[in-house]
């Protein structure tokens, strides 16, 4: 039995429609991230399982009972917000036990919940404080705290590392990933940086303008992409899309040369090729193209070099970190028929 | 000399017509008034300097000023809660998004400009007739209406149900306070298991806090200067029987009815020393009640 | 239908949602329908005086008392002439009266105090702080404390009888209350006006009349008609000066009504009374807007 069921379900405000028909099962005990660029209806789809939004169509169980018309107060899911949403004049453990406080625990239960939490999150000094005296890391975990105390049997985070900045947020990062491996409770999570999805998903859903691009893990979303949008958005810095046309067998890719079409593809007029940064190798391959360098970042442990190709194309490819380029070099760069990836007209994937 | 006068000629320039009202109709005045406190004076002859004993009298000997406190008292201590009660009742109604907001905020409000007006006030005392309107509908509910202007044990109700409708002043700045609490604080509620009531006493009571403060304080003050609706609908004398005797009221006719200028200064310096006692009872129990979003540690 | 027979299996899933979302509508919109109910109600509670007190000026005087009805039976317009004229002195010279006074008072509020707000908000000048604290202070101060020193003050100068002791304080910004409000709205303009108009070379008070004056008209309006309304239903200060009927402005007309007459009269009292709030009325249904948000921004400093 899934955790939560999306079915054929729909939003529109007034006459504009915002999401049009998802189907998703949301498996026990599974961390799904829903990421999708701005506008894409992730956040309104999570406020909708949490009771927080109108269903405007379709239905949404929790277990195996329909919850489209019953209160947020009573799904027993807990819910982390971009803003933390902490209640500004009450102490942080106030603010913990408030929802324990609701549903009549006895006080010892609260207490006990309440130490266990500020434990795990280690926000032991900061109970007797208000949240006005908490710095933006300290606040994300009250509000953290405050959505484990009440043991729910669902999670949903609503962006919340987005206000921090970037060094707290991998820090943040990581400590959710190790409370997940510490709870194991369904957790849906949403966020518009595919590195937090990638990071800590176990499986992903892509959105894109209130319509399910894709499902899948990590490792299938960045291997297998489904269409060119998923291919463009997972994955940084981005992939490689050339046009190209296949024609009986071969791909003649951007006018720049051909690859052969393999065997269990089978594409024909014009079709795009992806190649990632780290599949472009340097030197000759399968198909060879020469360009030039026009822009170089180095970042350590990896250089990227921006290469100009005869189409008029510029290609992002990944170099080793310790290589010396320059830039207006020429460079020779290849490319392998069985590294890369091809879409059709339409743009989703062959094969 | 000329580098200040060159410096702030400007400003005092703009500043000059407040500065000579100020001066003029506030400061000088005030100390006036305290000075005619100390004395007897019926404007007719010079004041004469008698020292305490328009205080001494005053809270000694003379009943009616004992009478006006607390008439003043009670009509304080039940028409303001009431009419905050009602403002913050109607704005929490109106604050969900209705669509008509616009009339039922128009509406609610007109009386609060009207209210203080002689029309006004000649209405109610005509409306709270024993033959008049209030009474007509009681008498259809099968009741009897008792005769509110002329039995002091009612009359001052007439007075408080004018204040309280009144309420659409305060009720405008609930309002403005109820829609600068932010909804996600609400939809945390909801999703922390908190019903309607929870929400409202967890949530909207705290936040708005320091909206009510401000509102308490502000109509407090007003009621404490209440004078025509008193001085009509009791024909200027605090009639029947003293019931009606606000302090305002009071202080006008020992003034300009009994020229008694020196006691009416006394009396007049009594109430803004209560007015300011009041006010500064409630600054100091704000500490335990209101707690404002911006203050450090 | 109860949540409790739909299952997933049995329907299909638009059926099911349409089964929900139909029993939610439902739900809504009795809760938007008592809502309703409750705010008309009020609503009518409220206007009710009014409104039966221009019903009343139409009727005769037989049928006001008792009368819980809007409509008059038969419409007695007579009253407003009758009560036009009921007084010594007609209710021409009353509203004249009032007029001249508030018109002047608007006037003198309006400009005294951008002036004052002006200096506050704009200038610099040493002593400001203090200034603006004492200024602050005034607005505490209740009115009968100085009531009686101005009164002496004015029979001194030999005011009393006359308008001026009405008029005169409103031009010297005695009213705090839209010194703070201008206050607070000059504040919201850019200071770059002021610097470009100065580096441009124009004295201060040329700023205060190209620049902050016409960019001020909201706040100044909204001071101009709660100046009005306030003044128009002015007692206290009309009941003190003018002892002369001649003098009276329309608040103290209407109390002579009640005092002179005693008991009858009741139609064209209240005719008069209805032609008393008429100004106010239609400055506020005018002006609402303006009116609701000087109310909000004074109150949430």
């Amino acid at each position: 039995m899934a955790a939560v069921t999306l079915s054929e379900v729909r939003k529109s405000y007034g006459q504009v429609p915002i999401i049009h028909g998802i189907d998703l099962a949301v498996n026990s005990g599974e961390f799904l991230v829903l990421v999708g660029p701005s506008g894409c209806g992730k956040s309104t789809l999570l406020r909708m399982i949490a009771g927080l939004e109108e269903i405007t169509d379709g239905t949404i169980a929790i277990g195996d009972r329909i919850v489209n018309d019953l209160p947020a107060s009573q799904r027993n899911l807990s819910m982390v917000f971009q803003s933390y949403a902490l209640y500004p004049h009450m102490s942080v453990r106030k603010n913990l036990a408030f929802g324990l406080v609701n549903l009549r625990m006895p006080r010892e239960e609260i207490d006990r919940r309440v130490a266990e939490a500020a434990r795990i999150l280690r926000i032991e000094e900061l109970l007797e404080r208000k949240p006005r005296q908490l710095s933006g890391g300290q606040k994300q975990r009250v509000a953290i705290g405050r959505a484990i105390v009440r043991e729910p049997q669902l999670f949903l985070f609503d962006e919340p590392l987005s206000n921090l900045d970037a060094e707290l947020r991998v820090q943040m990062r990581v400590e959710l990933a190790s409370l997940y491996n510490r709870l194991g409770t369904t957790m849906i999570y949403v966020t518009h940086d595919q590195v937090e999805a990638m990071t800590m998903a176990t499986r992903i859903v892509v959105l894109n303008k209130g319509r399910i691009e894709q499902v899948g893990t990590p490792y299938e979303l960045y291997n297998a992409p489904a269409n060119l949008f998923v291919a463009t958005f997972i994955g940084s810095p981005k992939m490689n899309v050339l046009a190209a046309t296949a024609a009986g067998g071969k791909v003649d890719v951007a006018g720049l040369g051909t690859l052969p079409l393999p065997s269990e593809k089978q594409a024909e007029g014009k079709i795009s090729i992806g190649v990632r940064p780290e599949q472009v190798t340097i030197g000759a391959g399968e198909l060879t193209i020469e360009g030039t360098i026009t822009l170089v970042e180095y970042l350590g442990s990896e250089v990227f070099l921006y290469v100009r190709v005869a189409s008029g194309d510029t290609l992002l490819v990944q170099a080793p970190g310790q290589s010396q380029y320059k830039i207006h070099d020429p460079i020779t760069l290849g490319i392998d028929s069985k590294e890369a990836h091809y879409f059709n007209g339409e743009g989703l994937r062959v094969g | 000399m000329h580098k200040f006068l060159r410096r702030n000629f400007a400003g005092y320039a703009f500043l000059s017509p407040w500065l000579i009202g100020f001066f003029l109709l506030a400061i000088g005045p005030i100390l006036a008034s305290l000075y005619l406190s100390f004395t007897k004076y019926n404007v007719v002859r010079p004041p004469q300097w008698i020292g305490l004993d328009n205080y001494f009298y005053m809270f000694q000997m003379d009943q009616r000023f004992w009478k006006a406190l607390q008439v003043t008292f009670q009509f304080v201590v039940i028409s303001v809660p009431l009419k905050l009660m009602f403002a913050l009742g109607v704005a929490m109604a109106l604050d969900k998004g209705i669509r008509a907001i616009g009339w039922y905020r128009a509406l609610f409000y007109l009386p609060s400009i009207l209210g203080g007006s002689i029309a006004v006030a000649i209405l109610w005392r005509q409306l709270f007739n024993y033959d008049g309107v209030i009474n007509s509908i009681l008498r259809l509910f099968g009741g009897d209406g008792p005769y509110w202007l002329s039995d002091p044990k009612y009359s001052l109700w007439t007075l408080i149900v004018l204040a309280i409708w009144q309420f659409g002043s305060p009720m405008l700045i609930f309002l403005a306070g109820l829609r600068a609490i932010p909804q996600e604080l609400y939809e945390a509620a909801e999703i922390d298991a908190a019903g309607p009531v929870r929400k409202f006493f967890a949530i909207t009571v705290p936040l708005l806090a320091p909206v009510i403060f401000f509102n308490l304080v502000l109509q407090m003050i007003e009621a404490f200067k209440s004078f025509s609706g008193a001085f009509i609908i009791s024909g200027g004398t605090g009639a029947p029987l003293d019931s009606l005797l606000f302090f305002t009221v009071y202080l006008y006719n020992e003034a300009f009815a009994f020229l008694r200028m020196g006691y009416a200064s006394a009396l007049a310096w009594v109430l803004l020393l209560i007015i300011a006692l009041f006010t500064a009872i409630a600054f100091w129990t704000s500490k335990y009640w209101v707690h404002y979003e911006n203050e450090r540690g | 239908m109860t949540e409790a027979t739909i299952t997933p299996a049995m329907l299909s899933t638009a059926e099911v949602a349409r089964a929900y979302r139909e029993a939610k509508a439902k739900r809504a919109k009795k809760a938007a329908l008592l809502k309703h109910v409750f705010l008309i109600i009020t609503s009518l509670i409220m206007i009710y005086p009014l409104l039966w007190m221009l019903a009343s000026s139409l009727k005769p005087d037989n049928q006001i008392f008792g009368d819980l009805g809007l409509w008059p039976r038969e419409f007695q317009w007579q009253n407003y002439w009758a009560g036009w004229n009921a007084l010594p002195v007609s209710f021409t010279t009353f509203f004249w009266n009032s007029t001249v006074v508030t018109v002047l008072s608007v006037i003198g509020n309006v400009i005294s105090c951008s002036f004052a707000a002006y200096a506050f908000a704009r200038l610099e000048f040493s002593g400001k702080t203090i200034w603006f604290a004492l200024m602050m202070m005034t607005l505490m101060i209740p009115y009968h404390v100085v009531l009686i020193p101005q009164y002496l003050l004015f029979l001194n100068l030999g005011w009393v009888d006359t308008y001026l002791p009405l008029i005169v304080p409103r031009f010297l910004a005695g009213d705090a209350f839209f010194i703070f409000l201008m206050i607070q709205f000059f504040r919201q303009l850019p200071r770059e006006l002021d610097e470009a108009a100065m580096i441009d070379g124009c004295s201060p008070f040329k700023i205060y009349w190209a620049i902050i004056m016409p960019l001020s008209l909201p706040a100044m309006a909204t001071a101009a008609i709660f100046s009005f309304i306030w003044t128009w239903e002015d007692f206290l200060g009309p009941l003190v000066y003018l002892n002369d009927m001649e003098d009276y402005t329309v608040p103290l007309a209407l109390r002579s009504f009640i005092s002179s007459d005693g008991v009858s009269q009741y139609g064209p009292m209240f005719a008069m009374s209805i032609l008393s709030i008429l100004p106010i009325i239609l400055f506020f249904v005018i002006f609402q807007r303006l009116i609701i948000r000087g109310i909000a921004m004074s109150g949430l400093k």
